[in-house]
């Protein structure tokens, strides 16, 4: 396996590829959600997922986690592969995959425990870290690099839901990087956040970038602009176009893209 | 045309009319059931109240040898041979010398002085006995249970115009029931007895106690707990957390919901046939009641676990899955710790509700007349298998019995099943506030 990472790396040429997909095609029961689509997201890049509500580019966003496979309904096909392995794989354990591809949702969801344990639980069930010291450490690097750590250090202890809205998401996200993803899901991050949060979170993504693949789904064209280097336009469940930043925003190729990136259709 | 908003337009006057109506409507319903609520309560209290009161005869007896130890030599078994009926003229003489000491003269016979004292009591002073021989020869004073007309006359049902119509007593040996209590004798205190004595016969209402059937219910509850909470959660955990949702799990929940209002005697039919008939269980036993009475409580138990279950967000299941935890780590770490607090209040509900069931246990045998306290565990008869009575049972029981002193019993048992519901409607609300917490 080691070997045919390597091979797939010498292929790529400007950077890693971290995740492929191939002809990828989501149905919710009789709603076909996800039509083919062909991507391929960088390593150490924050790739941005933007379009109107309801084109599917958070269905596709929970396909490369697998979280599709808790809903009963939801029906996945095509090739998505991590690193060259095919994440559809029935050998694959999709608990194993998570622990790879760390996911941030929308709405703060810490639980409702302490800041400390919030941090801690991923590792712990990883078994990541051998004993308490190992384990304090980690979360205290988690959440440094989560910007947390000079505001969590001293109540470590109270309860994860007593923070703010802000502190809520970057703990989200010290606890998503607990567990040393090499991917990092965001799914509308920052929607639920005032502009300071919002601030603070977009240039947490920006440092996370040296570390992760960072995959971003948003509804602020600006804030794909501010923290993406690739940016993926989703209309009605296709793939329209995918390309640097710079060129989606300043020189789209499809009509669909320059449409609503100028707030004609959305 | 332009209106002025300090006139209110026929519109709005409509509106708040019916506002108002619908107020009322509400204020009065509640007026109603209230008042319904302070009616059975104050019936069943100053019924039952006296109950937690008994009266007691202060006498000394002399425990002659001759009577008791009729070998003289203290052998418990050998002294064992005197029935109570053996006692009963100590107690006799006991009291007749008692009224004299008092110096009251009387037209009453010996017998009828000692018809005031209750047919319990000869087995009270015959048990202090047997378990201390060496009482024998001596002269104690014992606190003895009155006849359960003297009872009443001190609690004002018995009075002296009712006692001339009655057969069991007569209005002088009230007066002189009154006379012993204007000395000391005789005195109200509180009633231990009523809830550790067993049930007594029909003839001696004043010894009837419930102490058999707080146990039983005890017993029954325990098997209720440990049968239909494990069962009860898990399956509930099952079909809303790991089930696939298909025509099989809906025909499954809708049978649940139906169960839950299947009524109650029928799940005494099924318990006779299933537990005494087929598993040939005792009947009477608090085993036998438990299973039954676990039978009900799980539609109850498992439709609120499911509703406590349904009532965690999914944000916490997402969470707990996008850091790679396993779908029975997300469930056991965090769904069930958020959804206890629910999961606890409905169990005991359904405690509550099984505690103050009666026709299922009639149907299995419960309605026995049970005057031996039921052990939690023989050889013989297993875990729980010994006949019992259960607090609902004998509420049933007394109130078919037509000695007025036993509406007075039936009132005070069902003020004691009242105060346990009540006691654990207050521990489901603690619980419920102690380990709610916000997400």
């Amino acid at each position: 396996m080691e070997d045919l990472t390597h091979v797939d790396r010498a292929m790529s040429t400007a950077q890693d590829i971290k995740i492929s997909a191939k002809g990828v095609q989501v149905h919710y029961g009789d709603n076909h959600a996800i039509k083919d689509v062909n991507v391929e997201i960088d390593d150490k890049t924050v790739t941005a997922f933007i379009g109107p509500s309801g084109c599917g580019k958070s269905t596709f966003l929970r396909c490369i986690n697998r979280m599709n496979d808790t809903i009963d309904v939801a029906r996945v096909t095509g090739d998505i592969r991590i690193d060259g392995e095919d994440i559809y794989d029935p050998k694959v354990d999709p608990v194993q995959l998570r622990a790879k591809v760390g996911m941030v949702f929308q709405k703060p969801n810490p639980f409702p425990k302490s800041i400390y344990d919030n941090v801690a639980y991923g590792p712990k069930i990883h078994g990541l870290a051998r004993n308490k010291a190992d384990l304090d450490e980690i979360v205290e690097k988690s959440l440094r690099k989560a910007a947390l750590w000079n505001e969590a250090k001293d109540r470590l202890a109270s309860p994860g839901t007593g923070l703010s809205g802000g502190q809520q998401q970057r703990l989200c996200i010290a606890r998503a990087i607990a567990t040393a993803p090499e991917v990092l899901l965001m799914d509308e991050p920052c929607s639920a956040l005032d502009p300071i949060a919002t601030a603070q979170v977009e240039e947490l993504i920006d440092e996370l970038r040296q570390s992760f693949s960072v995959v971003i789904v948003t509804h602020s064209m600006q804030q794909a602009a501010r923290v993406s280097q690739k940016t993926a336009f989703f209309h009605l469940g296709n793939l329209v176009e995918y390309d640097d930043t710079d060129k989606i925003f300043t020189n789209p190729q499809d009509p669909r893209t320059e449409s609503y990136i100028s707030g004609r259709i959305g | 045309m332009k209106t002025s908003l300090l006139a209110s337009d026929a519109r709005t006057k409509k509106r708040n009319a019916a506002e108002a109506r619908f107020k009322a409507y509400g204020l009065s319903a509640i007026v109603v059931a209230m008042l319904a609520l302070a009616i059975l309560l104050t019936s069943v209290l100053t019924n039952g109240l006296s109950s937690f009161q008994q009266t007691f005869i202060s006498l000394p007896i002399e425990l002659a040898e001759e009577r008791v130890d009729k070998q003289g030599n203290r052998d418990p078994a050998e002294m064992a041979r005197t029935t109570t009926i053996g006692y009963a003229p100590l107690l006799r003489a006991a009291i007749v010398a008692e009224v004299e000491r008092q110096g009251l003269t009387t037209e009453l016979s010996d017998k009828d002085l000692g018809d005031m004292i209750s047919k319990e009591a000869a087995a009270t002073v015959r048990n202090r006995v047997l378990a201390n021989p060496d009482l024998v020869g001596e002269t104690i004073t014992f606190d003895l249970l009155a006849a359960g007309r003297i009872d009443g006359y001190f609690k004002g049902r018995v009075t002296l115009e009712t006692a001339a119509l009655d057969g069991n007593t007569s209005p002088e040996a009230l007066m002189v029931a009154q006379a012993l209590a204007d000395a000391g004798v005789i005195e109200t205190k509180f009633n231990w007895n009523f809830f550790t004595a067993p049930d007594a016969s029909v003839q001696r209402p004043e010894a009837a106690g419930l102490g058999v059937a707080i146990l039983g219910s005890l017993y029954m509850m325990l098997v209720v707990l440990f049968l239909a909470l494990p069962i009860g959660v898990a399956s509930s955990i099952y079909l809303e957390e790991f089930a696939p949702k298909n025509r099989i799990t809906d025909i499954i929940e809708v049978n649940i919901s139906n169960l839950a209002a299947v009524p109650s005697i029928v799940y005494g039919i099924l318990g006779l046939a299933i537990f005494i008939n087929f598993m040939e269980f005792n009947q009477s036993s608090p085993l036998v009641g438990g299973l039954v009475l676990t039978l009900m409580t799980l539609p109850t138990i498992i439709i609120s676990t499911r509703a406590a279950l349904k009532s965690v967000p999914p944000s916490i299941r997402d969470a707990a899955l996008g850091v790679g935890a396993s779908k029975m780590q997300s469930v056991f770490h965090h769904v069930l710790p958020l959804a206890a607090p629910g999961i606890l209040t409905g169990t005991i509900i359904g405690l509550a509700q099984a505690l103050g069931e009666t026709a299922p246990l009639l149907l299995i045998g419960m309605v026995a007349f049970v005057r031996e306290y039921p052990a939690a565990y023989t050889p013989e008869a297993g875990l729980f298998g010994e006949a019992s009575t259960a607090l609902p049972v004998q509420v049933y029981n007394w109130t078919q019995r037509s000695d007025p002193a036993f509406v007075e019993r039936a009132s005070g048992a069902i003020i004691t099943l009242l105060v346990f519901l009540l006691i654990m409607n207050a521990v489901a609300i603690y619980l419920r506030r102690r380990f709610e917490r916000r997400w």
